[in-house]
């Protein structure tokens, strides 16, 4: 039995058709790539299939012509996780300053969003000419690096502004009622459950990190990270290895993104104990 | 009781940053092993007192002492006190457990150890069976069991809490009350219970301090809060009593004859202040000590006794709620009091006293007692 | 103890530094060179306003900012539209919390994923032998392949609104979720229609959310040369495209004028909705 208020609205239907195209949309290109990626020999940039296997995949490991693939791994990867560790640091570091009052608070907020807006190829641009002024080579661990965290560092104090914006006070004047010390309060009670947060900025330094290709593309120097091999490959491949390509380095980001959101569910479920 | 949970305020002064005076010129002192409860408004400065006595914040003027020692500045676990807070700010990644265990592990006492103090208090507060649950899996009565569990492990002389009671439904918030009386009087300690409901101040404190915007108006026993206000504030604040107003005649001997507007006259007994003929007073009569009688069937008017109509009845189980407009003097205005008598049940239904009917309102000279303090301070709502 | 003015120093020391180094200098540095002189040999350091001149004497300089105006302004509103009925429907409509939240991961699981990449799943689909184009022709609908679908203006907008879109969800839904439940039926109580209730009570409540929004979305268009280089059809369709041609050819200065140009466009764009918009009491006092 249904009561009249328990009905749905014909505007639920309507939304939830909006919402089902938009996910279409969202996912449906990606699947397109996925699936032609897998053709054979004879296969093109568009549908049909032609012939099945993982001859493209193949061919993008062994084929000179798409580039150093591996070697632009072996780059990405360290890069990425050098930026999500320092987002990391930083950004909770200076999210917690921000709970307190500070001179020059609004100065440095300011500052922090316009660095999250400027146009990042710009960013690049200065950063190799700053480089060049100094007369140091541009490289991924170094103007890359510094060229990455100017756009990871305000998107992990955005969402740590959220997280601290949401942590009662009081748990901290609990922590001292009880004889913590500032720092074995921060330890033992405020990242402990800030955790699911800390973890979240993780997943956004890392990922951002990773695809990061504007402001990467004038600060790596004469070696590539994975996005800008990407990007000339769009330029001079036409084979179905650029889509070998993207299956693989989405299949890696979801992977990344199942570990980080079932972390954070694990420890959601450990302290509700809701079976979700 | 060796006098180290007793606490005092002495000229106690708390601004804020943006120039709010939060608590201004606080004196007070508190008995060891007392339950003592700051009751007041909200913005009246209870919670910051608290605030301060806990060390969460810093007086601008004043000392505060625990045990005779002047705390101010000292940290707050230096001081002996615990404190509840209103959410009960329970670690949310950690056990029941581990929540109570967790100022010992502060203090640096090794995990065995801590489990078996934990496990005491856990038993003291009948949570046994709950010990390995996280607090979000548990109902508001049990986190606040938890909160009080891990407040008192450490063994603190004073303890404090602020509204505790407050996000409890009607129910639970009757048990734990009676928990928390039974609680200090089990531990022998100090308790400083912040609060804005009046019946919870006098049901489960020794001491009431009522405050309002960051002074206390009156520091007394429940009953002497309750049944001898001192201020019209209390008073009106308090409930169970009707201010009136009246002009001073003559006085002397602990009695004093006042004529109030349109020449009513009213007498007060048991005060012992001299008051100079002609001053203008306030004075609170008990809303149950207030009795009606059908105006027909009343004599000449006498002393202490009002001519009135019934304007609302409110039907309150024991008694009823009986609400009365006053008849006005010629030029006399309407006051912002309202006249109320609690009429017992059985006497209301057998004079059958209607919505309308014109009654007259009496009291005992030894009903009324004098008010000092401000006339018009209300109690905001 | 450490005073709390030095500790709260440290703790936003590692920001500070960061963001001097890597984002106020370096542009300095590109305001610095659009008044450098150049010639076949290279740049030279002086103070010379001809860059300034040659970027506004063109009559490409505006034919861009008029491309990418018209970019921006047609992605913001695909994008608004699409964020605020997507997050209207998870805010309001989903009645499981959990489920709400899962749908949510669902819309920002792909924001983790390269934009290079997602930028390219479009070349089967809009191709003139494409997925969309096949089918149409296969079922009738049309004779002839449609040729507006890729390197064009659509499939570039079509892009954006694939990639931003997230941008705009993520903060409506924020202030979405603040929202006081209750007041949808106060608003029946007071006979407004779910139109009307829409209109004057849920979008005046998600103001902050849409210009947050709005901030990020005509930013990373204005901020795009990639997407816009490769699916205009190569051809210079955005500032940002013209300043990627001029670095090719190591045109430093006049790629730095018209990146300060572009800055200062940006800048007062965000400016103006940070008037309109408390966007500082929306993202740091929450509570």
């Amino acid at each position: 039995m249904q009561t009249s208020s328990d009905r749905r609205p014909w505007t639920f239907y309507v939304l939830a058709a909006v919402f089902a195209v938009y996910v279409l949309f969202l996912y449906g290109p990606m699947f397109c790539i996925f699936v032609l990626s897998f053709q054979g020999p004879q296969g093109g940039l568009v549908f049909p299939m032609r012939g099945r296997g993982i001859f493209w995949f193949v061919q993008l490991v062994t084929q000179a012509d798409t580039g150093d693939m591996i070697g632009a791994i072996t780059r990405s990867i360290p890069l990425a996780l050098i930026v999500m560790v320092l987002t990391v640091a930083v950004s909770v570091s200076a999210g917690l300053a921000f709970r307190e009052k500070f001179r020059g608070a609004g100065v440095l907020f300011y500052l922090v969003v316009a660095s999250l807006v400027a146009p990042g190829y710009v960013l690049g641009i200065g950063i190799g000419l700053m480089f060049q002024v100094f007369g140091l080579s541009t490289d991924w661990w170094s103007s890359a690096l510094g060229a990455q965290l100017s756009w990871t560092l305000p998107f992990g104090l955005l969402i740590m502004f959220a997280v601290f914006g949401r942590l009662s006070r009081s748990y901290e004047e609990a922590a001292r009622d009880m004889g913590l010390t500032r720092t074995a309060t921060l330890w033992l009670v405020i990242l402990p459950i800030v955790l699911p947060g800390i973890i979240a900025v993780a997943l956004f330094g890392f990922t951002l990190s990773y695809d990061e290709f504007a402001r990467t593309l004038q600060t790596t120097g004469g070696t590539n990270t994975l996005p800008i091999e990407i990007w000339s490959m769009t330029q001079n491949v036409t084979s179905p290895s650029i889509y070998a390509l993207g299956t693989l380095t989405t299949i890696f980001s979801f992977v990344i993104i199942g570990i980080s959101l079932s972390a954070v569910a694990l420890i959601q479920r450990r302290r509700t104990g809701r079976l979700a | 009781m060796d006098g180290r949970g007793t606490i005092e305020l002495v000229g106690v002064f708390k601004r804020f940053g943006d120039g709010t005076v939060a608590v201004d010129g606080v004196n007070l002192k508190i008995a060891d092993g007392a339950y003592c409860c700051l009751l007041g408004p909200s913005g009246c400065g209870k919670t910051t007192i608290l605030r301060m006595i806990a060390g969460h914040e810093t007086p601008t003027e004043g000392e505060i002492l625990i045990g005779g020692e002047n705390v101010v500045g000292l940290e707050p676990r230096r001081r002996g006190t615990a404190m509840m807070f209103q959410n009960y700010a329970l670690f949310p990644h950690l056990s029941v457990r581990d929540n109570i265990a967790f100022a010992l592990r502060a203090q640096g006492i090794e995990r065995k150890e801590r489990y078996r103090a934990a496990d005491a208090v856990i038993e003291q507060v009948q949570l046994t069976a709950l010990a390995n649950r996280m607090p979000n899996q548990l109902s508001g009565g049990q986190q606040q069991r938890v909160a009080l569990a891990r407040a008192i492990v450490t063994k603190p002389r004073v303890l404090l809490l602020d509204e505790p009671l407050s996000a409890l439904d009607e129910f639970l918030r009757l048990q734990m009350r009676s928990e928390l009386r039974e609680m200090q009087k089990r531990l022998g300690i100090t308790f400083i219970h912040v609060t804005h409901t009046q019946l919870e101040a006098v049901a489960v404190a020794e001491q009431v301090v009522v405050m309002d915007k960051g002074r206390v108006e009156q520091a007394s026993s429940a009953r002497g809060i309750y049944a001898d206000p001192a201020s019209p504030y209390v008073a009106r604040f308090m409930g169970g009593q009707n201010v009136l107003s009246g002009v001073v005649r003559s006085s002397g001997d602990g009695r004093a004859a006042l004529t109030g507007a349109g020449g009513r006259e009213f007498e007060l007994t048991g005060q012992n202040r001299q008051l100079a003929a002609g001053s203008a007073v306030n004075f609170a009569v008990r809303r149950d000590e207030v009795v009606l009688a059908k105006a027909a069937a009343a004599p000449a008017l006498g002393v202490n006794a009002l001519r009135a109509r019934v304007t609302m009845t409110e039907y309150q189980g024991t008694y009823v709620k009986v609400t009365l407009a006053i008849d006005l003097a010629p030029g006399e205005m309407n006051g912002a009091d309202e006249f109320v008598a609690y009429v017992p049940e059985a006497d209301f239904f057998a004079k059958a006293i209607q919505i309308g009917d014109a009654v007259v309102a009496s009291w005992q000279t030894g009903s009324g007692r004098l008010l000092t303090g401000d006339a018009n301070a209300f109690p905001r709502h | 103890m450490v005073p709390a003015r030095t500790r709260l120093t440290l703790q936003v020391l590692p920001l500070v530094v960061v963001l001097l180094v890597f984002f106020v200098f370096p542009l300095l540095i590109v305001l610095a060179v659009s008044f450098f002189h150049y010639d076949d040999m290279g740049m030279k350091p002086g103070f010379t306003l001809e860059n300034y001149a040659a970027v506004l004497d063109t009559g490409l300089t505006y034919r861009l900012y008029w491309s990418m105006i018209k970019f921006a302004v047609m992605t913001w509103a695909c994008t608004l539209v699409i964020g605020f009925l997507v997050a209207y429907f998870l805010v309001f409509h989903v009645r499981s919390k959990l489920i709400a939240i899962g749908l949510f991961l669902v819309c920002t699981v792909p924001f983790w994923t390269s934009n290079i990449i997602r930028m390219i799943s479009w070349l089967p689909l809009l191709g003139k032998q494409g997925l969309i184009n096949s089918a149409l022709v296969g079922t009738g609908v049309i004779h002839q392949p449609l040729q507006f679908l890729l390197f064009s203006d659509f499939s570039v907008v079509v892009s954006y609104v694939h990639i931003f879109t997230i941008f705009m969800i993520v903060p409506i839904f924020n202030t979405m979720s603040r929202i006081d439940r209750a007041l949808f039926e106060a608003a029946r109580d007071a006979g407004l229609s779910r139109l009307q209730t829409m209109l004057q009570v849920v979008i005046p409540l998600t103001r902050n959310g849409i210009a947050l929004g709005s901030i990020f979305v005509v930013t990373l268009v204005m901020g795009d040369f990639y997407i816009v280089k490769v699916l205009s059809g190569g051809g210079r369709a955005s500032i940002l495209s013209a300043v990627y041609d001029d670095i090719s050819t190591l045109l430093f200065p006049q790629a730095a004028a018209q990146s300060v140009f572009l800055i200062i466009i940006v800048m007062l764009m965000v400016g103006i909705i940070l008037r309109v918009v408390d966007v500082r009491k929306e993202l740091v006092d929450r509570q």
